[in-house]
């Protein structure tokens, strides 16, 4: 039969994904909580490159830029973007419209997820991207550092596997919640105090500040010392610039002028990122967000709509 | 014959509460236009989402053209065009991208797709709003969008739920008139309550009551289950005459009479006797009374007093049991 030897290629195969997918990305892009996520980035990016222009080096810097990302605001933005794709009354225009079509469940669930995961990025990149560029080629009235195209690229990417592994966490919580208010709630509060959790089973190097921490060290990596050591260890002076990035971060925001803080050499001693890597912590978030979609896709597969 | 929908003690119950279709065995012929009768939650729509594999089955299983209904039986939704009953589309997008996009969940090629959304916009008068968004759309036209929609694919079975609730006279003309054609063609199943929908389209009839379905069979074989014809004789007149009337009509053979509301007598003839005989002596005795006979009414809710009986005597069954 024509139809039957239709479906087999891949051509057409894959053809209800690709609607899906583009349908939802479509959706997404025209929706104002992307649109003013999409502003309001580009504002604090440019307000925190201002604010820090003569008080950090390229690595603190652009660390301090990918806080928002990792911490505070954004992760609470794309929470909301995961969590809504198979919960609450969408599931009757679902029903309605798509899954009674020739689609399976897990072509569209990919699909959404997808186009979550690709315009979460997107935005990311899009906003991040130029911002590490100036930061990095531009005069700046401060020491010198030593950021890489390698350590950009891999911190980066670090960041955008968090992100990634955020949306797929919001999207499980929305699949398995199915209420989405709820969802974000629990999310909220499983995601602030990650840190504390993962601190008793020593994985603090998986939490979102430890990340940032990190970042700057990262950023210096090149491929040749990354191949040679799996110990990318933070540097005790990324370690300390930490509270006073994140004290200036807050200054953007209340609009008051930071002042200049006592330095203080011993205070981060206690804190260990010897053992900071970048395949664990790749690992780390990686293998939970498999998990994630898939607890998802066999969650929404028994699902009554 | 193959069956286009074959079901076998198929059960849904809801969180172990809610029976919504109780052990239901049904077969649709193929190339026939089905009525899903029954009141507000017997299990219409239910039957409909299991067969389209939006719900899963607590028990039993259902088939359509042979291959086994579920959530992922892409096979299955492939030969099914569904209209939901008000269905809920996408208010941001416009005719066109709709269709388009269903086009394309349908793995409709591009070269395909294209005539075909244009064909079925001004099959179903779309052809004027095709730049206006489908949040704009009144009820009406969200319907028709629906009935184009499930016809994108061209299926061979159409699953129609209440397809012409909402709708303006004219607009219900168009859809029981194009049922009727896409009757001669496709297998269609319309769920409704609306007995006069049911009689003017469809050749098989299935009613359903509390999750079952108390009856299958042709439209012909339901209007003969009803207990005997009636006759319908509105008088005017002293009502003594038409009490008196009525006592003669019931002593007629194979004949029970009884006063009906207003000035009216009803007729009801035991299986086997002949209608024109039985009215000609009914008349004779009108003729010899002093009431004037102003209409003679015989059976023109047929299906609904089939329908209505049907639904009696499961109640009654039900209390027996």
């Amino acid at each position: 039969m024509d139809s039957a030897a239709e479906l087999t290629k891949p051509g057409p195969r894959i053809m209800p994904y690709l609607a899906v997918l583009q349908h939802d990305l479509m959706t997404l892009r025209a929706s104002r909580l992307v649109q003013l996520w999409l502003g309001a980035t580009v504002v604090l990016t440019l307000l925190l490159i201002a604010g820090n222009w003569t008080q950090f080096q390229d690595g603190p810097l652009i660390a301090s830029l990918l806080f928002p990302y990792l911490v505070f605001p954004w992760f609470f933005v794309v929470v909301v973007l995961g969590v809504s794709p198979v919960s609450g009354s969408r599931a009757d225009v679902l029903a309605d419209g798509i899954l009674s079509r020739p689609v399976s469940r897990f072509a569209y669930l990919l699909a959404t997820w997808s186009a979550r995961v690709i315009l979460v990025w997107g935005v990311y990149l899009v906003v991040m991207v130029p911002a590490v560029v100036v930061v990095t080629l531009a005069k700046r009235p401060v020491p010198e550092d030593t950021v890489t195209i390698y350590g950009s690229i891999t911190a980066l990417g670090v960041v955008g596997l968090v992100l990634t592994f955020l949306t797929s966490l919001a999207f499980l919580a929305g699949t398995l919640l199915r209420r989405p208010l709820l969802a974000l709630v629990v999310l909220v509060f499983l995601w602030y105090p990650v840190g504390l959790i993962l601190s008793v089973f020593s994985l603090e190097e998986f939490s979102p500040i430890s990340l940032n921490r990190a970042i700057s060290t990262q950023l210096r990596q090149t491929l040749r010392t990354s191949e040679g050591s799996t110990d990318g260890g933070a540097r005790a002076e990324d370690a300390q610039a930490l509270p006073e990035r994140l004290e200036h971060f807050l200054d953007v925001f209340s609009g008051t002028p930071s002042e200049p803080t006592a330095t203080k050499p011993d205070f981060f001693e206690g804190e260990e990122f010897s053992d900071f890597s970048l395949l664990r912590v790749t690992l780390g978030y990686g293998l939970p967000t498999v998990m994630a979609v898939i607890l998802a896709m066999l969650c929404f597969y028994w699902r009554d709509l | 014959m193959e069956s286009a929908i074959h079901t076998e003690h198929l059960t849904k119950i809801y969180r172990q509460r809610l029976i919504a279709v109780n052990d239901m065995n049904l077969d649709v012929p193929q190339g026939c236009i089905f009525g899903l009768l029954g009141p507000n939650g017997a299990g219409k729509t239910t039957t409909l989402r299991l067969l389209l594999g939006l719900q899963r089955p607590t028990a039993g299983r259902a088939e359509v053209f042979g291959n086994l209904c579920g959530p992922n039986a892409v096979d299955v939704r492939s030969r099914i065009g569904y209209l939901p009953t008000n269905p809920k589309l996408p208010g941001n997008l416009r005719p066109i991208e709709y269709l388009d996009l269903l086009g394309k969940l349908c793995r409709l090629p591009g070269q395909r797709r294209k005539p075909r959304i244009s064909a079925l916009l001004r099959t179903v008068g779309l052809l004027g709003a095709t730049d206006q968004r489908i949040e704009t759309f009144s009820t009406g036209m969200c319907t028709r969008l629906g009935i184009a929609a499930s016809l994108v694919a061209d299926p061979p079975l159409l699953l129609w739920d209440e397809p012409t609730a909402g709708l303006d006279p004219s607009a219900r003309r168009f859809t029981l008139d194009l049922i009727r054609e896409l009757g001669k063609v496709k297998t269609v199943v319309v769920a409704t309550h609306i007995l006069s929908d049911i009689d003017q389209i469809c050749n098989h009839i299935g009613v359903m009551c509390e999750g079952r379905m108390i009856f299958t069979g042709s439209t012909r074989d339901m209007k003969r289950r009803l207990r005997c014809d009636d006759f319908r004789l509105e008088l005017d007149g002293d009502a003594e005459d038409i009490q008196h009337l009525a006592g003669d009509l019931a002593g007629l053979e194979g004949v029970d009479a009884r006063l009906g509301a207003g000035l009216a007598v009803l007729v009801q003839m035991t299986e086997g006797r002949s209608r024109a005989g039985t009215l000609a002596e009914v008349l004779k005795l009108v003729d010899a009374t002093n009431l004037s006979l102003k209409a003679v009414h015989s059976g023109p809710n047929a299906t609904e007093d089939a329908y209505l009986q049907l639904l009696q005597e499961h109640e009654a069954h039900g209390f027996r049991r």
